[in-house]
């Protein structure tokens, strides 16, 4: 059972993987249409990275939670 | 299930170095057991590590006729006062270089994983104390920008209904932060250690490309990055 509970708990890795997707396809599309803006979509696209990845890391601190609190 | 659980206790205990016990002379702190973690004795490593290489490259500075190591010194300099120059902007360059002093903490604490030991970021307390420095470093950027009472009524904008919003953010702002080092490099950590337990070959080269180097100044980058953003609102 607690193993089960810590792989529910790494389904939130779904979420940043398809949101950092997007973010990089999009970031993709727009370098090329504006290559010069480059570096400003770079910055960007590494803060959209970091806030949804945030949640992947709450769903492996909350699966780390569960297996040493119920373990 | 429970080996596993073990073996990830084992891997997130911060382990103690070593412990000073202070003099029984002394007043009011005389006998008490100080335990040195292991994460400050690897934070002295890194700081070693940057004096020395500060001392190295800037010893001997010249105007004319520079030497080889000089260039290589300006270059890194320059290199990393743009880097941060460019996310704070130009009224924040006198935060620059605490700014680039993180970032060459965070980013050599991050890799030094490569050389076998454990990242300090690792330790819940480094980043907490590494955000709260931040937060403090923010509201002080604030307040000496605008004066305390500009300070206080930033608070209520853009509308005054939005201020429990904004006081909470004060918190949630190094929560998050903190949260989010301590987080990323504890799962790359574990990722690596697991790894080698299951497969000592081979395999964990190339994941330790991306957990160890490439993860790690990523979030560093990503530290400094929020902070100087979070200044450069504050101040504006």
């Amino acid at each position: 059972m607690i193993a089960i509970g810590a792989g529910i708990a790494a389904l939130a890795c779904i979420g940043a993987g398809i949101g950092i997707g997007i973010a990089t396809s999009k970031a993709a599309e727009a370098v090329a249409r504006q290559p010069e803006a480059e570096s400003k979509i770079t910055k960007i696209l590494l803060l959209g990275g970091a806030l949804a990845e945030a949640t992947a890391i709450y769903g492996f601190v909350i699966g780390i939670l569960i297996i040493l609190f119920m373990a | 299930m429970e080996e596993l659980a073990s073996e990830l206790l084992k891997e997130l205990n911060c382990d103690t170095a070593f412990s000073i016990k202070l003099p029984a002379g002394l007043p009011l702190i005389g006998g008490v057991q100080l335990d040195i973690a292991e994460s400050v004795v690897i934070t002295w490593v890194v700081m070693a590590v940057i004096l020395i290489l500060s001392i190295i490259l800037t010893s001997n500075l010249k105007v004319h006729n520079v030497s080889r190591r000089q260039l290589v010194a300006e270059t890194i300099v320059t290199k990393l006062e743009g880097i941060v120059t460019g996310m704070i902007g130009e009224e924040g360059k006198r935060y620059v270089p605490y700014l680039v002093s993180v970032l060459l903490y965070l980013g050599i604490s991050n890799i030094i994983g490569l050389f076998g030991m454990k990242p300090p970021t690792k330790d819940l307390n480094v980043t907490a104390a590494l955000a709260l420095m931040s937060i403090v470093l923010v509201e002080a950027a604030g307040i000496r920008k605008k004066g305390v009472g500009g300070w206080i009524k930033s608070f209520t904008e853009p509308i005054a209904i939005v201020t429990p919003i904004n006081i909470l953010e004060v918190f949630i702002k190094p929560l998050s932060l903190c949260m989010r080092l301590f987080g990323n490099v504890l799962g790359a950590f574990v990722i690596m250690e697991l790894l080698k337990l299951l497969v000592p070959v081979a395999l964990p080269v190339p994941f330790s490309f991306y957990f160890d180097i490439f993860d790690g100044l990523i979030q560093a980058y990503v530290f400094v990055f929020l902070t100087s953003m979070y200044i450069k609102e504050a101040i504006e």
